[in-house]
């Protein structure tokens, strides 16, 4: 492991692997800041870019545009209540509050500081988690593959909120039946291609991404008039300090110890994710705090703050333990990671430890450069980031059209695909005036590939039957808690009715007596 | 009866696994491979079902609420879809008028679109961008960007 960690700090270290750490936080934060455009969508809009560089690199730049999204996205829901996505929505309740009073800049040091440690405790874990899970993943056979590919999909519908799973399944299956578009691997057969050429090599990754991410996510906030609306002014001055006191510290210490490692294992469950951590870090933290202190919440409470702020990014560094080990992305950023680096040539998964330690172990060590740089770099110039926030819209919006469109064509010169993404933006548009989710899609498409390979293997090792599924008690194991996870929904309503009903008949009974 | 954004989803994905279904045996496959356990129709014949199975699940469970009605107003349709042609117009040009020019008419048509109408700016936020741009990637990344089918046929390739 030495050994490992050793190669990962010389990959990790090389100056331009550093500078792409700090360009990555630094672009992250500015994208991170822009309401609507969350961490999938900076992620997204940075693939281009990783394809001219080698897959250390290209994973390295993303992580950090990742950390920089997360960060970004606090620092507007702190300075005007405009969450930058949803893993900082929390942020706001106690953020905003704050810098009402004043104390903006405090707001801004305690996220920083607690995104610091809770990132940073998360790469303590991950570096030793990572490594005994790939280990253990080494003996998993096609069969324990496919299973985890069905745990990943049904984590990701079971996760999605409430009135969304039939949702989440639907677009997961939509996902798989996109990825099946162009010439079969196995056989060779082209299938679903009508005909024509420029579907035979199926819907590129990068594509899709970009078209359901940035593209739509940009498209929305023109749809709704966003563009219209007067630039929040901020004003830099009125900050105040960014320091803390020692009973400021004392008072979160303990809500930053629990939320990192509680914000870790909930990363590490796939499909739950940094939204989830801090919302759930949220509630733990006020069911903790005495009555008299559950009254400040919501108010600018400084625990309030620290608790999502540390568990978004304990969670962030989580969501990278199924990715790395498993080769299952746990959130919708970490899929589009998947696919880039199965686009590099690199496959995640048990094999990528060993394989490419330089890949696995140079990410988990840059991770923690990242929350470096977001502390010592990116705090204090925050009022100059901020500043780019002053661009009209008028003129921003028109540049990441550009972006987008142009990162696609200048990866396959064939402008085939830019009317293939004005295609899929008008689709997703549709789906998302219906509330369709799109990361299960996106999840559904990238694992949809290697799912058909390991089910085509397993059923051919099984002679076409099933008893591959509970003839090893690992995938048995597997494929029982995908199952659990998928009527979860529907055993919690059951429950609840239930319970709904008890109450109605006792309550009945009280008014007939 | 009430149709909410749930049932016009159901609908649209059940017509979409049927479709799906059906060009599923258009799959071509090798002689013998239909006794395979496993062949190229396969996988899209259980995604067929499964997504035909959701779909009905997701319409007869669909939320009834007046307030789930699919409702377009509030929304500025005319300029998405004005934004979106300039996009496709963006594709032909970058084939017909090369990276350059097509970029900058791309940006000026988007900055316009948006509302921005002072040509200062317009000329500004588009010309040194593009042409920083196309530098960028032509000269220092030396990839190769074609100059533009009307410029081969007006002056030779």
């Amino acid at each position: 492991m030495l050994d490992g960690i050793f190669t990962g700090l010389g990959t990790a270290l090389m100056p331009f692997n550093i500078m792409m750490v700090v360009v990555g936080c630094f672009a992250g934060t500015f994208i991170g800041m822009l309401p609507g455009l969350g961490p999938i969508s900076a992620v997204a809009l940075m693939i281009p870019i990783t394809y001219g560089l080698d897959p250390a690199s290209g994973i390295i730049l993303m992580a950090g545009v990742y950390y920089g999204a997360v960060f970004g996205g606090s620092t507007s829901s702190i300075l005007i209540n405009a969450p930058g996505c949803a893993s900082t929505v929390v942020t706001s309740f106690d953020g905003y509050p704050l810098a009402q009073k004043g104390q903006a800049g405090k707001a801004l040091a305690l996220a920083a500081y607690c995104s610091f440690t809770g990132g940073t405790v998360g790469a303590i874990i991950l570096l030793f988690a990572a490594p005994a899970l790939a280990k253990v993943s080494l003996s998993f056979q096609s069969g324990d593959y496919f299973a985890l590919m069905v745990l990943g999909l049904t984590a990701v519908a079971a996760f999605s909120g409430k009135g969304q799973v039939i949702k989440a399944m639907i677009m997961t299956v939509f996902g798989l039946m996109i990825s099946t578009v162009g010439i079969d691997t196995m056989t060779g057969a082209p299938r679903f291609t009508f005909g024509s050429v420029d579907l035979l090599d199926g819907v590129s990754f990068l594509l899709l991404a970009m078209a359901t991410f940035a593209l739509t996510e940009v498209v929305m906030s023109i749809m709704k008039r966003q563009h219209l609306e007067e630039d929040p002014e901020i004003d830099m001055a009125a900050l105040g300090s960014m320091k803390l006191n020692k009973e400021e510290v004392k008072e979160v210490a303990p809500t930053v110890a629990r939320s990192s490692v509680f914000g870790f294992i909930i990363g590490v469950l796939p499909g739950a994710g940094a939204t989830i951590a801090s919302f759930l870090a949220y509630g733990m933290e006020r069911n903790f705090a005495s009555a008299k202190e559950k009254l400040k919440f919501g108010r600018g409470a400084l625990r309030g703050l620290a608790a999502p702020e540390t568990a978004n990014n304990a969670a962030s560094t989580g969501s990278f333990v199924p990715l790395l080990t498993l080769g299952i992305p746990g959130s919708g950023t970490t899929a589009i990671m998947l696919g880039a680096l199965i686009a590099a040539g690199v496959q995640p998964g048990p094999r990528l430890f060993i394989d490419n330690p330089d890949v696995f172990w140079s990410v988990i060590i840059s991770m923690y450069f990242g929350n470096l740089v977001l502390l010592i770099l990116n705090l204090p110039l925050i009022p100059y980031i901020s500043r780019l926030l002053a661009i009209p819209r008028p003129i921003l919006i028109p540049l990441i059209l550009f972006f987008s469109v142009t990162g696609v064509y200048l990866v396959s010169f064939n402008t085939f695909d830019i009317q293939m993404m004005v295609l899929i933006t008008v689709i997703a548009l549709f789906l998302k005036l219906l509330e369709f989710p799109m990361a299960p899609m996106l999840l559904g498409y990238i694992l949809g590939g290697i799912m058909e390979q390991n089910l085509s293997r397993s059923l051919v090792l099984s002679d076409g039957s099933l008893d591959f599924i509970w003839e090893r008690p690992l995938t048995l194991t597997i494929i029982s808690i995908a199952v659990i996870l998928l009527f979860m929904p529907l055993i919690s309503k059951l429950f609840a009715a239930k319970a709904s009903k008890g109450m109605e008949a006792a309550v009945n009974k009280g008014d007939g007596g | 009866m009430i149709i909410t954004k749930d049932h016009i989803g159901g609908l649209v994905f059940l017509c979409l696994s049927a479709a799906y279904g059906y060009y599923t045996g258009d799959i071509s496959m090798l002689p013998g491979d239909e006794y395979e356990p496993f062949n190229a129709q396969t996988l899209p014949s259980i995604l067929a079902y499964l997504g035909g199975i959701l779909s009905l699940a997701l319409i007869l469970t669909a939320s009834r609420d007046a307030g789930d009605r699919l409702s377009l107003t509030g929304y500025d349709f005319p300029i998405v879809i004005k934004l979106l042609v300039l996009v496709v117009f963006f594709g032909i040009a970058l084939e017909w008028l090369g990276f350059l020019l097509s970029t900058v008419l791309f940006l000026i048509g988007g900055y316009w679109l948006l509302g921005e109408r002072r040509w200062k700016t317009l000329f500004i936020a588009s010309v040194p961008f593009a042409v920083f741009i196309w530098f960028s990637l032509s000269q220092l990344l030396d990839i190769y960007l074609a100059p533009g089918r009307l410029f081969t046929i007006l002056f030779g390739g």
